[in-house]
């Protein structure tokens, strides 16, 4: 394992195992964990705890690694919590070259900023897009559509007795 | 000059100096173009007609599925599942389905884990049907998409008769399989498992030693293993570059590890490896389906709990409980305990997860998919770099990407 004094927490979420490190700390941690053999970065993400009553959450967004051992098939998730706006943390593209376009869909989604990252710009959603859809606070909306509950637009044809 | 497109994968972007002595012409491919499966855009600087930088611009079939899921309750997520990869339907809810059985705590029965096993490998047939198809087409071999769509039909017909829809199956849900295979269903499967080995092998006959097909793919697109594995590529990619890596086989789920079969690679790293990995995964498929199919368990096809699926209709006429569980069920849902959760399964493009954090309500806090194509295609730029422009349709079709699944 890394060593204890990067790990704040750690624990065991429906059989997968998971460590929490301070945001500084997760370009080192990661780096630390490669070494160890986790070589594959299988999704970076973000989950947004806005309003999250079931639990206690040190800060607003949690950016989750996921990585794999693919030698000896251990999974381990490592979790990191941030906060601002926008929120900032580094990029580990370095790292993991996967993560790549993870980070950059992660910004284009949750508007997390990751520091060095060659390219950040939006990803899934047009260059001029404004707001970030996965947060939570930003709506799902829709397109008015024809046949909508606009009832009073359509007028009846009169009786023809 | 070698130029660094990622740590530890290096390029030569000077190859040789072409026809336009070196001087660059960027040129836009797609979105809208008909061999780039799909809506995938691609800026491609070329020399004369070589590539020598690419850049896939993606997005164009976003359909923020992640975000709808966060909208739905965990029992109509399914629905939403079925379109992101939408050559493989059931294996996309499956990830989806042991994702919330394991937040849940939730073992479905012998006979779902088979009839799930029976629905992926189908799936798999299908998709790898649906890339051999359109491949063959775009390098020329034209007849190939009607020997493809041939067996694909079979499979959609298939599909209709265990779910009641041909592409959009919702088959696969928490806590089970929407309903036990019919009757009519395993002999169409029984006589399938016949008929299929002798499909592949006509597949086979027109391309494998077809010299046109082995000329456009022979030395085309090399990824080698240690590239596929920094770049994080997996499924065909992966094996194909000489790498036995296969959820089923390495890490099992829905008893895939009682099933016998070998992983499919080729050590070739190039298209037509990846093309044999496919044939090879085909055989194996049709394998897996004739073991699942003889050793099909009988039992109930869910788990036998009131909280989380609805009561069978004849027990609605005679029980309230059965009437308070159902009208809870569907106006409510259920909720799933606060944690969060990633299940992996292989489909036909490599490994395609699921991502789950909950917060204890009836709806998901968020759902993230791993797609397979999304990661897979961020190796294009180092496969396609100094061949011919043509080449390169060559090489995004043995990618095998969706963009469906790609943009989500």
């Amino acid at each position: 394992m890394i060593s204890e004094t990067l790990i704040v927490e750690k624990g065991v979420s429906a059989g997968d195992p998971w460590v929490t490190v301070d945001a500084p700390n997760v370009h080192e941690a990661l780096a630390a964990l490669k070494t160890e053999g986790y070589t594959l970065l299988v999704f970076l993400s973000c989950v947004d705890h806005l309003v999250d009553a079931s639990r206690s959450w040190p800060a607003r967004y949690e950016v989750v690694y996921q990585l794999r051992n693919m030698e000896t098939r251990e999974q381990l998730r490592l979790r990191t919590f941030i906060e601002g706006d926008p929120p900032h943390i580094d990029s580990v593209h370095d790292v993991f070259p996967p993560a790549n376009w993870e980070e950059r869909e992660t910004y284009d989604m949750f508007g997390i900023v990751f520091d060095g990252h060659p390219e950040l710009t939006r990803i899934l959603m047009p260059d001029d897009w404004v707001g970030y859809p996965l947060r939570r606070d930003y709506p799902v909306g829709g397109e008015p559509v024809e046949f909508s509950e606009e009832h009073e637009m359509w007028q009846t044809a009169p009786d023809k007795a | 000059m070698t130029d660094t497109i990622s740590r530890g994968v290096t390029v030569d972007r000077t190859g040789e100096a072409g026809a336009f002595g070196g001087e660059l012409l960027t040129i836009n491919f797609g979105p809208h173009h008909p061999s780039t499966h799909g809506v995938l855009r691609l800026i491609v600087d070329l020399d004369g007609e070589q590539v020598r930088r690419l850049k896939p611009v993606i997005g164009y079939l976003h359909t923020g599925i992640e975000k709808q899921m966060e909208a739905l309750r965990w029992q109509q997520g399914v629905t939403v599942t079925d379109r992101h990869d939408y050559l493989s339907p059931p294996i996309n809810n499956l990830a989806y389905a042991l994702a919330v059985e394991k937040l849940m705590g939730v073992q479905v029965p012998p006979r779902a884990n088979a009839l799930r096993v029976i629905m992926s490998e189908l799936t798999r047939l299908s998709s790898h049907l649906v890339w051999m198809g359109t491949s063959g087409l775009e390098l020329g071999a034209m007849s190939m998409l009607m020997y493809c769509f041939r067996e694909r039909d079979t499979i959609l017909d298939m599909n209709e008769e265990i779910s009641g829809f041909r592409m959009h199956t919702s088959y696969i849900r928490p806590g089970g399989v929407m309903a036990d295979s019919t009757p009519r269903f395993l002999e169409m499967l029984d006589q399938f498992c016949r008929d299929m080995p002798g499909h592949v092998d006509e597949y086979e006959a027109l391309l494998t030693n077809n010299p046109i097909w082995r000329s456009r793919t022979i030395g085309i697109g090399i990824l080698s293993a240690e590239d596929a594995k920094v770049l994080g590529a997996t499924g065909p990619m992966l094996r194909g570059s000489g790498v036995a890596w296969d959820l089923r086989r390495s890490m099992p789920y829905s008893g895939y590890e009682n099933y016998d079969f070998e992983i499919a690679t080729s050590d070739m790293c190039d298209c037509y490896g990846r093309y044999l990995v496919r044939i090879k995964e085909m055989r194996e498929s049709i394998k897996i389906l004739r073991q699942a199919l003889d050793r099909l368990p009988d039992g109930p096809v869910n788990v036998d709990d009131r909280k989380m699926l609805p009561p069978p209709r004849e027990e609605l006429e005679t029980s309230m409980e059965a009437v308070i569980h159902h009208f809870k069920l569907f106006t409510e849902g259920y909720s799933v305990p606060p944690g969060d959760v990633y299940v992996a399964v292989e489909s036909g493009r490599g490994e395609n997860g699921c991502y789950i954090a909950s917060d204890g309500t009836h709806k998901p806090r968020r759902v993230k998919f791993r797609s397979a194509s999304f990661v897979n295609l961020q190796a294009l730029e180092r496969m396609a770099l100094n061949h011919f422009l043509a080449d390169m349709v060559a090489i995004i079709g043995t990618a095998d990407t969706v963009l469906g699944d790609c943009d989500r």
